[in-house]
């Protein structure tokens, strides 16, 4: 990954250093990752699938973004298609929760979702980057309207618990004074010719007037008190008008404080390739996608079906299954091919004739922890009282994040936001626990951030992802280990059998990671198909 | 086989290991501050009300959807210690490692447990839910059982 050659001037690593060594390691992690080596979505238009041999037939398992995806493109080639999927509807984690909604886990615990109309949570994908094509395809084609997802919103918080006395700060306030302040340092750095080494005489001009505008820094490139500091983190006094107009500049945070403060952690949070503006959501929630797929594919799709055995001959591939509602009742299906999403912790319990090394692959991919918990409220008080519309509060606190709706502005009524979406140790505890104490704990923590919690909770649903009884986990975790040796596997047809989903992508999660995937195979399915031509 | 003292050289490396982690491979979550951390000094009773019955379930009765969490009060399996183990090390199927090495457990979003811990869990999980076998696995037999790879090649 280190591509940069060496160069006279600054480089990329000299810069990166310098950050290291002004403001930790973490910082030139972040850096980094603000740099970019994210690879763009493999998605390259319109897959062409002409000449599907007649009669051809595939048998998809899975009714999730993976499954579908093939399932619309193989029957639009010709082939015969049947789908089964596990769920009692369409979209796999490409689901949201309304109310009226009735949701059992893993272990019996059913949730009523019991929020007013129109208001929802996405419990599992909620966005869509405007470089993820492939879904931005599928939306289009469906006709499934967009608006704007609000990733950063400078008038969120940035939270610590232990710092600033446990106050959530303006996301605002510490981008600009964390620039602020690392603008400051590198001009005077450039001006005690500290940089003459690695930087030209005629590029520290230019340098130091970058560093005035980046950070809004003043003649003498301080970062201090000021209009232009203020133009960036806001003013004491707004500017406004009439008599009472005249703006007070705001007092920037020390770099010491924010250095402590570790809130420096979350101003990247838009930066990252996957997280750039513009992002999307479906008009009414990310199930609509789904919904809008099912709908198309209407009875070719066979639900509450759960797979148990997987066998594939010489002349085509037989999954056996059960009436997830009466389980006993055993019935079979039939194709040429199979395509399967199912994800990999229940594929590996289900018995399926591949060779060992997709078996292996199968078998070594831990799945992550992860909960989304989304709580109503008895009004918008992000909105009235904190001046918050769409985008995300991050803390240190275990709920991680708060995401307000991207939708409804202003709308009277109750209202509903994101209360958390945890991971790793935090979001195993709170699956460890019933319903209605991670929505207990939920309200607690976020009640330190926005008091009015207390006020104006009004009823939440907890959605912990290793109890969903469809997918056992959130998202493959790959380690680079794990990739380095199974991953091809994973992907490679064996026999008549070609696996899909996020699993099977570099997009870890990430709905386009179902979508590519799932064209990849289709593609290599269909050149398979084609090379035995008519069905014999 | 406690994880080795971090060098400067595998802190670069982890370094390097996040960003192809959030780069290469990119992930939907979205923190800033990923607590991974571990449990501190908690037993085996805890560790298992925490942690394992999230998936296993209360009482260790398991649960079946589309797949199954395999259900221990009176699972056979359980017979062989090293088997248990082995699973909380490296983990089984979905199931994540729960030994895995200090800087991995960032990336993975997992939780470490000692190799006290595991012995602990483990004997708590082998002579409770009607289960009864002798409690008396060891740390240093645990220790002495394979480890998820120490070295995460880029």
């Amino acid at each position: 990954m280190d591509t940069e050659a060496a160069s006279p001037e600054m480089s990329r690593r000299d810069l990166l250093s310098l950050i290291g060594a002004t403001a930790g390691a973490a910082a030139m992690y972040q850096a980094m990752s603000t740099l970019g080596f994210a690879a763009d979505s493999p998605y390259r238009g319109p897959i062409d699938l002409t000449g599907a041999p007649s009669g051809a037939s595939v048998l998809i398992l899975g009714a999730g973004m993976a499954g579908m995806t093939a399932a619309y493109e193989l029957r639009n080639a010709g082939y015969k298609v049947q789908v089964l999927e596990y769920n009692a509807r369409p979209g796999g984690r490409n689901w949201t929760l309304r109310g009226g909604d009735r949701y059992v886990e893993l272990g019996g615990a059913a949730q009523e979702c019991n929020f007013d109309k129109d208001l929802y949570i996405n419990p599992g994908p909620w966005r869509i980057p405007y470089h993820h094509r492939g879904m931005l395809n599928y939306c289009k084609k469906l006709g499934v309207p967009l608006e704007a997802f609000v990733q950063v919103n400078y008038n969120a918080y940035l939270h610590s618990s232990r710092a600033f006395g446990g106050r959530p700060q303006r996301y605002r306030e510490i981008k600009a004074d964390y620039q602020g302040h690392i603008a400051e340092l590198l001009a005077k750095a450039t001006r005690q010719n500290a940089l003459d080494a690695s930087v030209s005489k005629e590029d520290q001009e230019k340098l130091l007037e970058s560093l005035r505008a980046w950070g809004a820094l003043d003649k003498s490139f301080s970062y201090v008190a000021s209009e232009s500091a203020s133009d960036r983190r806001g003013f004491k006094k707004k500017p406004g008008g009439g008599l009472t107009a005249r703006p007070i500049p705001s007092e920037p945070i020390g770099l010491t404080d924010i250095l402590k403060s570790n809130l420096w952690q979350g101003i990247p949070s838009g930066d990252t390739f996957d997280m750039q503006t513009a992002l999307f959501q479906p008009v009414g929630g990310m199930g609509r996608v789904g919904e809008a797929f099912g709908r198309e594919l209407g009875p070719m799709i066979s639900y509450n079906a759960k797979v148990i055995d997987i066998r594939q001959e010489t002349t085509g591939v037989t999954a056996t299954y059960e009436d997830a509602n009466s389980p006993g009742t055993r019935m079979t299906a039939k194709a040429d091919w199979c395509l399967c999403t199912i994800p990999l912790p229940i594929l590996a319990q289900i018995p399926m004739n591949v060779g060992p090394a997709m078996a292996s692959a199968i078998a070594a991919v831990p799945y992550a922890s992860a909960i989304k918990v989304g709580l109503q409220f008895k009004r918008r008080f992000w909105e009235e009282d904190d001046h918050i519309y769409g985008g995300i509060t991050y803390t240190d606190l275990p709920i991680m994040n708060i995401a307000y709706p991207s939708t409804g502005y202003h709308s009277g009524g109750k209202g509903v936001l994101l209360g958390a979406y945890m991971w790793g140790l935090n979001a195993m505890e709170l699956t460890a626990m019933t319903p209605q104490e991670r929505v207990q704990k939920v309200v607690e923590y976020g009640s330190q951030i926005h008091p009015q919690y207390r006020e104006e909770f009004d009823n939440g649903i907890a959605v912990a992802w290793h109890r969903a009884p469809f997918t056992m986990g959130c998202f493959g975790m790959w380690s680079a280990a794990a990739r380095a040796k199974h991953y091809d596997d994973l992907c490679r047809i064996d026999g008549r059998i070609a696996l899909a989903g996020e699993h099977a992508s570099f997009l870890g999660g990430w709905q386009e990671g179902a979508v590519t995937s799932s064209l990849d195979a289709v593609g290599r399915l269909h050149e398979r198909a084609v090379a035995q031509g008519e069905k014999s | 086989m406690k994880p080795p003292a971090v060098g400067l050289a595998r802190r670069c490396r982890s370094i390097a290991l996040l960003a192809a982690l959030l780069g290469a491979g990119a992930h939907a979550d979205d923190s800033s501050s990923i607590s991974t951390g571990d449990l501190g000094k908690v037993g085996g009773a805890e560790i298992y009300s925490r942690i394992c019955q999230g998936c296993h379930m209360p009482g260790a009765r398991g649960a079946v959807g589309a797949g199954h969490y395999p259900r221990l009060a009176g699972d056979p399996a359980l017979a062989s210690w090293q088997y248990v183990a082995l699973t909380v090390l490296n983990g089984r199927n979905g199931m994540p490692a729960f030994g895995l090495v200090s800087d991995a457990v960032g990336p993975m979003r997992a939780v470490h447990l000692s190799d006290a811990q595991v012995a602990d869990v483990v004997n708590y999980v082998r002579s409770n839910f009607g289960n009864r076998f002798k409690a008396g696995i060891t740390a240093k037999q645990v220790t002495a059982l394979p480890h998820p790879d120490a070295e995460i090649s880029p």
